[in-house]
C-alpha cells in the first residue's frame, strides 16, 4: 500500500520525471500534472494528499491553482508545496500568503524534496489522527449527551404524576433542575389510614450523582413509610440507608411530614431542610396568613448516630402546604441579597386558589425577584391544598 | 473565587477561608485540606469562617468529611469565627451541635 498520494505539477517533463521516480521509489502513489487545468483534472480522479507544484506554468499558474485547492472546501486539507525558482523572501512570502503550506526554491535536491515530502506526512498523518480522535470525541460526547436526556426523562418519572391526588389533598410541583438533570426529589404517599405522607430532598451536589442518590431517597422514603410509624422513624430509616451507601461528602437535606386529617396536624422532621410555609386557608387564594413550620435537625447521611427530632403543626382543612428546595429562595443578585424565607412568605400572602395556578405565580414572581439569572441551583416547589 | 491560607500555630494547623463557598470551589477547598492534614498531620485543625459570606449544602458536606477525616487520624477539628449568615445554616441543619465552634480562632486555637 502507498504511503500516501503525492501530485507533482510542472510543464517541464524532466522535472516531474525526477520527482516521480523518487517519489515512487520512497513508496509514494504520484500523478502528474503539466498545469493547473491537468491538475485539476487529475484530482477529480484521485484526491491527492500533497500537491507539489511548480508557479509559472501555461493554462494555469501554480499560484491559481493554490488558490483554487485551498478556496474548495473538498481540498481545501490538501497540502500544498510551492516549487518555485524564484528564490527571494518576498516571493516566499507571497506563495504562503496563498494559502500554500510550504515552499521549496528551485534548483533543488531531489532528496531535500523527498525529505520535505516525508515530514509532510509525518504531520499529515498527526492531523488524521488528529481528526479522528476528535470525531471519537464528538461522537462520545454524543453519547453522553443522549444518556443524560434519558436519566433526565426517568428522574422525571420518578416524580409523582400531576394533577397530585391524595386523600382530601391536592397538590401540584414545578421541577426545574440546574443541569437537565438534578438532586432534587419529592414524594407524597397515601397511607391505609387516610393520613397521607410526604418527603421533599435535596442532595447535595449537581448531576448524575446528585440524581442516583435522589433516586435512592425516595426508595428509602417508599421503604421507610411502608413499615409504618411516624416521621421520625422513617428520618431515624433513610439516615441509616443514607450512611450505609453515600460516600464521604454527599447527604441530604429533607423535609418529612405526616399529615392526619382526623387530628388535623401534621408530625414532620426537618433533617436540614428550608422550613415548608402552612398558608391558613391558601387554597381559596386571595390574602392570607402564612405560618413556618420550623424545625432543626441534621440532614440525612451525615453520622448514624445522630438524633433527629420530631414537630408538630396543626394543618387545618382548607389549608395549603408550600414545600421547596434552597435554590428558590437562594440565588444572589447583583446587590448581593437574596429571596430567602422572608421574600417567599411575602410572596405567598397572596395567591391565586388552585395549587398549579399558586405555583406558578410563586416561580414567576422569584424569577422575577432573581433576573436576570433567575435560577442556578435545581429547584422544587411543591403546593398542597388541603380539600376544605 | 476562594481565597484559603493556611499555616502553622505549634501543632494546630489554621486554615482561613474567604468567599462562597459553593459547589464550584469544593473541590479547590477540598484540596487544600487534604493537604494540610496529610502533609502537617495537625493534632488540630482550625478552619477560620471569618470571610466566609455564603455556605452551601456541598460546602457543609466538606466540612463534615473533614471533621470526619481528622477524627479517623485521632485529631481535632475546630471551626472559629462563623459570620451570621453562615451562622443561620449551621443551626437550620443542626451542625452547630455537631461541630466544636469557637468565638475567635485564638479560642479555637486553645481549644477554650
Amino acid at each position: 500500500m502507498a504511503k500516501g498520494v503525492v501530485l507533482v505539477v510542472d510543464d517541464e517533463a524532466p522535472i516531474r520525471d525526477i520527482l516521480s521516480f523518487y517519489l515512487k521509489r520512497a513508496g509514494y502513489q504520484v500523478l502528474t500534472a503539466g498545469h493547473g487545468v491537468e491538475a485539476i483534472a487529475e484530482m477529480a480522479r484521485l484526491k491527492p494528499d500533497l500537491i507539489i507544484s511548480d508557479l509559472r506554468m501555461p493554462e494555469m499558474s501554480g499560484d491559481e491553482l493554490c488558490k483554487r485547492v485551498k478556496s474548495d472546501p473538498a481540498t481545501q486539507d490538501v497540502y500544498f508545496i510551492i516549487l518555485s525558482a524564484l528564490d527571494g523572501t518576498a516571493s516566499r512570502i507571497g506563495s504562503l500568503s496563498l494559502g500554500a503550506d510550504d515552499m521549496i526554491p528551485k534548483p533543488f535536491h531531489a532528496q531535500e524534496v523527498l525529505a520535505k515530502v516525508d515530514s509532510t506526512f509525518r504531520l499529515i498523518g498527526m492531523q488524521k489522527e488528529i481528526k479522528r480522535q476528535n470525531k471519537e470525541l464528538t461522537a462520545f460526547q454524543e453519547r453522553v449527551q443522549e444518556e443524560m436526556e434519558l436519566a433526565a426523562a426517568l428522574q422525571m418519572g420518578l416524580l409523582p404524576k400531576l394533577p397530585g391526588e391524595g386523600p382530601g389533598v391536592r397538590y401540584t410541583h414545578c421541577y426545574l433542575p440546574a443541569a437537565g438533570i438534578g438532586g432534587d426529589i419529592y414524594a407524597v404517599l397515601p397511607l391505609p389510614d387516610g393520613s397521607t405522607a410526604m418527603m421533599i430532598a435535596d442532595v447535595s451536589g449537581h448531576g448524575v450523582t446528585a440524581a442516583l442518590i435522589s433516586a435512592m431517597v425516595k426508595t428509602s422514603f417508599e421503604n421507610q413509610v411502608r413499615l409504618g410509624g411516624e416521621p421520625l422513624a422513617w428520618a431515624t430509616g433513610m439516615n441509616e440507608d443514607l450512611c450505609r451507601s453515600t460516600l464521604a461528602e454527599q447527604f441530604a437535606t429533607a423535609w418529612l411530614g405526616r399529615l392526619d386529617p382526623a387530628t388535623n396536624r401534621i408530625r414532620y422532621v426537618a433533617a436540614g431542610h428550608c422550613a415548608p410555609l402552612r398558608i391558613v386557608r391558601g387554597s381559596q387564594g386571595g390574602l392570607q396568613r402564612s405560618e413556618v413550620l420550623r424545625g432543626k435537625g441534621f440532614m440525612l447521611g451525615l453520622d448514624v448516630q445522630l438524633p433527629f427530632m420530631e414537630h408538630d403543626a396543626e394543618f387545618l382543612p382548607g389549608d395549603r402546604l408550600v414545600l421547596y428546595t434552597d435554590g428558590l429562595v437562594e440565588v444572589e443578585r447583583e446587590d448581593r441579597t437574596m429571596l430567602e424565607e422572608a421574600g417567599l412568605r411575602r410572596i405567598c400572602a397572596e395567591l391565586p386558589a388552585g395549587a398549579e395556578d399558586a405555583a406558578a405565580a410563586i416561580i414567576a414572581q422569584t424569577r422575577s425577584f432573581n433576573a436576570p439569572a433567575p435560577f442556578v441551583d435545581d429547584v422544587t416547589l411543591v403546593v398542597l391544598d388541603r380539600r376544605g | 473565587m476562594l481565597n484559603i491560607q493556611t499555616r502553622q500555630e505549634g501543632t494546630a494547623s489554621v486554615v482561613s477561608i474567604q468567599g462562597k463557598v459553593n459547589f464550584e470551589v469544593t473541590a479547590q477547598l477540598r484540596d487544600v485540606i487534604r493537604e494540610t492534614v496529610a502533609t502537617a498531620q495537625p493534632k488540630l485543625l482550625v478552619i477560620n469562617l471569618e470571610g466566609v459570606s455564603f455556605i452551601d449544602s456541598s460546602g457543609l458536606g466538606l466540612l463534615v468529611a473533614a471533621r470526619n477525616s481528622v477524627d479517623k487520624s485521632g485529631g481535632k477539628l475546630h471551626l472559629s469565627c462563623l459570620p451570621a449568615p453562615v451562622k443561620k445554616t449551621f443551626d437550620q441543619t443542626n451542625l452547630t451541635n455537631y461541630f466544636s465552634i469557637f468565638a475567635t480562632e485564638q479560642d479555637a486555637l486553645r481549644g477554650a
